[in-house]
């Protein structure tokens, strides 16, 4: 498939669904039913604003009413107030919104989980409350009957149709190029895991802010366009906890992450809820609440991820490679036949210790750790640790479980802040700078428990990495393959991240560490948990890299596979680092040898 | 209401002012206690944040308003005793409803498969309960009517005069009572069998049913358990506040800061947190206007949540 | 009494265990060594039921486990002192106790076990009333493992106890292990990092590499083995 016909589908698709709204309601003259198409399109906006900040970036939102009522507000008071048109009004709320985004989010980006979406609650209600003391009860918009086109007044129902769905494809088009972005792809990583996406160099600040800033300008606009139709705004309306509600509801019932399920999801559930509301309301007055009630119910036990992945996963099968939004250049390839990799390197040919390139003693110092302490409560996880990594070097780093070594990798790559000692790499001062900061200096890790993506196809696992310092996506693309390559999985690229096998896993880790172009890179245990044939393929590959150029660190619990690969060992026990050298030098330690078999077995020895 | 107090007393306005306000803060309070010891068992055990908590308390509001009016309990007790043991039975009833609630839509999303705050069945379970609440709200009004009503005792227009000070006697009442339960409560949480192997499953849920502990059967005790406390707390309420089905939004954020003011997880953090959010809401009326009383209170919780968010009563055991 | 057959486990798509077979007589003393991530933890996990087993038999005196809710496997006299001690930290040191004690047959003997476990640990009698919180890694252990023996178990698994301690309290827990082991005759199922005090306390032992049973024995051919010399010290 060529590059022009993937890229068409969605865009069609987009068309198609404008297409459809225009038939429909130029083919129904009944004014009400035309109201509810506007409510309709309305809404998929407000979901789209919605599944902007916390479909992409996984952090549920309680409280997007924020953005509708200002909008609606903005508009209005202009209107009221100083007589401005809402040609120009819903541009000015929509500024608002990205304003009020931008205020909400830098506080309450320092939450997660359960915190975030409650703090985002509070934040529509407080202003429903000001609104209120400030005597905006009940504004209705001034009739304009000298000018309605210039004040947005029209008989025509049709014509607010036509602009909220004007504003429906600019939300849509803005949330598929998110989709296909850097942006969109930096987010799901974001998403799925936030520590292991910031030491790949992702800095999820800027691109929550990003999110909430674009979920704020298309939720204002359209609660703005809102208050035309409705021509009357009070603070419960559009500041209320139903608002905010349902821009969740109709994006979990149609499919989260997604462009098309918020769209989906208020075709069926306004229609539904204006009618039955239409229908019953008098004899039922909170029949809508209860229908959205009852979705959300059903969606949570039933289609937790809504509709659109549902029949997704229904017409693709479960267990096939089911891309998800990803870049576009990467759809249609091939699905990679299961036939192993020819086997690399086999235990025969690794390089003895002693054949090893090994740095030079005058090789220039590349990370420098000096007296490096951090406690967590009455403990010691790290005392007073000093050393020096030279470039060029592949240096362990060994202990017993327990002894610090995980520490001292979350305190390198920014993770940890060390209570008192200093960390310089490549002659700056690292201590204090923030994981994402710190990869962008060139250091990469990978993780103990493999932390990937697991949703997300092994390529574009890989391009997280190599946004760092590619300048577009089509070269983060080509130094992700590149990476691949390197570790030998470029026949598994289109594969998603979740079916490879623990060896697999493991170099598409170190493939996306690599991607970033480091100069040093941490690995935590990557030996852990493979066969002895995979522990002899994947060490010939650090060998390999080390061999050119790369500085490596890598922690290992064992020691037989480390004496093979290291030049140089550390050995930490309860903080503390209680030996240095060669490998050979190392294990004849008697500290070492107590450490990590015990006296008993030492005297064993000595009998 | 204070300027005949004024006239024969010799204490400053100002002063006679601070200590109504005062009293009644510790008041309302002490119901509030109850509501966010009601909500902070439930998110202490099952690490999930119930949004449905004050459609509960407006469950229990009219339950024990039907059970008051319609019922007999107020023609059995008479109108002093008789809005408490509505409230009281509001508890049971409104328990029974949890029940079925939590067997039949919770668990499905909770569990060992969806152990932590963060996991995906964290937000499943947290979404849940917002659905749970539009429909209490919207199928209350559907039942209940959206006229207000409340519980009619001479208790709300009577009260008892301390010093300078007027207590209403339907909130010293309800005041008295929510402590009372709040701190039965705190006996059951600790001493015990029950009690004790729900704090258990609450502090680490793996290592309980390593003690064969059933982490399921604790959740479902502390749901229910947690939300009757808060129907009662509403049944006491609606003696001087007139309610109506969407009360549950006014007092949902009440809990929510309480909660998270005393430190999340903490039963007695949430005791103290909710006695204090009684005191900010009706201290606030001494400088703000009435109507910004509860934006008040979001201020107070925005303010924890950003930059103390683990409260100001929580304690932090370290976990290793 | 506990017999583990043909045992496979998967987590998120990964194979933890393929074909694990392992027995714990009456009274034994069992040691499983092995590189992190070669699934030790895992066993013991299945064991209790808080991961799924995905084929092969677990059988505990003659009755099948996996049919057993996990919350019942306590019940049966199986206690479980799990990976980094996961002691109730917001609970006194007493109420630890009291949650091992919540089995029938540790209820029934609550007063005399607590007698005894006072006198294993005699560091825990000062700390009844404190926060298991707030005691040091050691303590932590301790009350961990009280809590196991106050549901007078008749298998006590123990998965690293030595994880994080220094040396010398790391010693004195092993002894103390060994000394229930002998006193009461309790059967252990031992994980441990250190291998010479696994191999040196157990009657048997199984050497576990990625998933599989790679090596068992007797205490005597274990210590005898190059092989786990070789990957622990890669000598």
């Amino acid at each position: 498939m060529d590059a022009a016909s993937r890229w068409r589908s969605p865009y069609a698709a987009v068309a198609a669904v404008a297409v459809a709204y225009v038939v429909l309601a130029y083919s129904i003259p009944n004014k009400y039913y035309q109201l509810m198409i506007t409510l309709m399109i309305l809404w998929s906006i407000m979901g789209l604003s919605w599944n902007m900040l916390s479909g992409y970036s996984g952090m549920v939102s309680f409280g997007h009413a924020a953005f509708w009522g200002l909008g609606a507000y903005t508009v209005t008071l202009a209107l009221v107030l100083f007589n401005i048109t809402p040609w120009l009004g819903i541009p000015l709320g929509t500024l608002v919104g990205t304003l009020g985004a931008v205020i909400i989010g830098l506080p309450t980006f320092r939450l997660r989980g359960h915190y975030f979406a409650l703090a985002m609650l509070a934040y529509p209600l407080a202003l429903l409350y000001v609104f209120e003391w400030l005597g905006y009860q009940e504004v209705p918009l001034p009739m304009k009957r000298e000018h309605p086109v210039l004040f947005m007044q029209f008989n025509d129902q049709r014509i607010y149709i036509l602009l909220a769905l004007a504003l429906l494809v600019v939300a849509m088009l803005i949330s598929l190029k998110v989709e296909r972005s850097r942006m969109g792809l930096s987010l799901l990583a974001i998403k799925q895991n936030e520590p292991a996406a910031e030491a790949a160099g992702i800095s999820s600040l800027r691109w929550k802010l990003m999110a909430i800033m674009l979920s704020g300008a298309i939720g204002a606009s359209a609660g703005g366009l809102y208050a035309l139709v409705l021509l009357v705004v009070t603070p419960g309306s559009v500041f209320g906890v139903l608002v905010s509600a349902q821009a969740l509801v109709v994006t979990l019932f149609g499919g989260v992450g997604t462009v098309w399920g918020a769209v989906l999801g208020a075709a069926i559930l306004v229609p539904l809820a204006e009618t039955l509301n239409g229908e019953l309301g008098s004899i039922l007055p909170g029949i809508q609440g209860v229908v959205y009630g009852v979705a959300i119910i059903l969606v949570v036990l039933l289609a937790p991820e809504g509709l659109y992945w549902k029949a997704r996963d229904w017409l693709t099968h479960r267990g096939q490679p089911v891309p998800e939004p990803e870049l576009a250049a990467t759809k249609g390839a091939p699905t990679v036949a299961a036939a192993e990799s020819p086997a690399m390197a086999t235990s025969a040919t690794l390089p003895s210790t002693r054949a090893r390139a090994e740095p030079s003693a005058e090789a220039e110092p590349l990370l420098q750790l000096r007296e490096v302490t951090r406690s967590f409560g009455g403990l010691r996880a790290l005392d007073s640790v000093s050393f020096t990594v030279r470039r060029g070097a592949l240096q362990g780093v060994i202990g017993p479980n327990g002894s610090g070594k995980t520490t001292l990798f979350n305190i390198i790559n920014g993770f940890l802040t060390p209570d008192s000692g200093s960390i310089e790499f490549n002659g700056h001062n690292i201590v204090g700078l923030k994981p994402n900061r710190v990869c962008r200096l060139g250091i990469g890790r990978t993780f103990q428990v493999v932390r990937t993506f697991p949703r997300m196809s092994v390529l574009n696992n890989a391009m997280v990495g190599a946004f760092v310092s590619a300048r577009d996506d089509a070269r983060a693309r080509v130094m992700a393959l590149e990476a691949l390559e390197r570790v030998g999985l470029q026949d598994r690229a289109q594969r998603l991240a979740g079916v490879l096998t623990n060896k697999e896993r493991r170099l598409m880790e170190l493939a996306r560490a690599l991607a970033s172009g480091p100069q040093l890179i941490l690995m935590d245990e990557t030996l852990a948990g493979l066969a002895p044939q995979e522990t002899d393929e994947l060490l010939t590959q650090l060998l390999q890299l080390n061999l050119e150029g790369l500085t490596i660190i890598i922690i290992e619990h064992t020691m037989h596979a480390m004496v093979r690969l290291a030049h140089d060992f550390i050995v930490l026990d309860h903080g503390g680092l209680i030996a240095q050298g060669r490998p050979e030098e190392v294990v004849q330690d008697p500290g070492v040898i107590e450490a990590y078999l015990g006296k008993r077995w030492m005297s064993r020895v000595a009998n | 209401m204070y300027m005949g107090l004024v006239d024969t007393m010799n204490y400053p306005f100002w002063l006679e002012n601070f200590l109504q306000t005062l009293a009644t803060g510790v008041l309302v309070g002490g119901t509030y206690a109850l509501m966010c010891v009601g909500l902070g068992l439930i998110f202490g055990v099952m690490r999930v944040i119930n949004f449905a908590q004050g459609d509960f308390l407006m469950l229990g509001m009219y339950f024990a308003f039907y059970l008051y009016t319609f019922l007999g309990v107020h023609t059995l007790f008479g109108v002093f005793v008789g809005p408490v043991v509505a409230a009281f039975l509001a508890g049971p009833l409104v328990f029974i409803v949890a029940w079925f609630v939590h067997r039949w839509l919770m668990s499905r999303v909770s569990g060992m498969a969806a152990q932590g705050a963060e996991a995906e069945g964290g937000y499943g379970q947290l979404i849940l309960t917002l659905g749970i609440s539009l429909v209490l709200q919207n199928g209350g009004l559907i039942v209940f009517g959206s006229y207000p009503q409340s519980l009619r005792t001479p208790l709300s227009h009577q009260a008892w005069l301390v010093g300078p000070i007027f207590l209403n006697k339907s909130r010293v009442v309800a005041f008295a009572v929510a402590v009372g339960l709040a701190l039965l409560l705190y006996l059951f949480m600790n001493r015990s069998t029950y009690g004790r192997a729900m704090r258990a499953a609450a502090d680490n849920a793996e290592a309980a049913i390593y003690m064969g502990i059933d982490v399921d059967r604790a959740h479902r005790l502390a749901f229910c358990i947690g939300i009757a406390m808060t129907a009662v707390a509403g049944g006491l309420v609606a003696m001087y506040y007139p309610f109506q089905p969407y009360v549950g939004l006014e007092f949902v954020i009440i809990m929510y800061t309480g909660v998270v003011l005393g430190g999340l997880g903490s039963i007695l953090g949430a005791f103290w947190g909710g006695m204090t959010i009684g005191l900010v809401q009706q201290l606030s009326t001494l400088i703000l206007p009435i109507q910004l009383q509860n934006t008040a209170i979001f201020v107070v919780f925005l303010g924890i949540v950003l930059f103390r968010p683990q409260g100001l009563f929580g304690r932090t055991a370290e976990r290793t | 009494m506990l017999r583990i057959e043909e045992l496979s486990v998967s987590y998120g798509g990964l194979r933890a265990l393929s074909g694990v077979s392992l027995e714990v007589g009456q009274g034994e003393f069992v040691a499983v060594v092995g590189p992190n991530g070669a699934g030790k933890t895992t066993i013991f996990k299945t064991i209790s039921g808080t991961v799924p087993a995905e084929g092969g038999r677990i059988t505990f005196e003659g009755q099948d486990l996996l049919a057993v809710p996990p919350s019942r496997r306590a019940h049966l006299g199986i206690a479980h002192v799990p990976e980094g001690r996961q002691v109730f930290s917001t609970l006194s040191v007493l109420e630890n106790l009291q949650m091992g004690a919540n089995t029938a047959s540790g209820h029934a003997r609550w007063a005399e076990n607590l007698d005894a476990i006072l006198a294993l640990f005699p560091a825990l009698k000062s700390r009844l009333k404190q926060l298991a919180g707030t005691l040091s890694g050691g303590e932590q252990q301790m009350v961990a493992i009280g809590r196991g023996l106050a549901s007078a178990p008749k298998l006590l698994m123990l998965d690293e106890p030595s994880l994080g301690l220094a040396p010398a309290i790391a010693d004195a827990i092993f002894e103390v292990v060994e000394q229930v082991h002998r006193e009461r005759g309790l059967a252990v199922l031992l994980v441990e990092q250190r291998v010479a005090e696994a191999i040196e306390s157990c009657d048997r032992g199984y050497v576990l590499e990625s998933g599989r049973v790679v090596m068992t024995g007797t205490q005597e051919t274990l210590f005898s083995d190059a092989r786990v010399k070789q990957t622990y010290l890669g000598l």
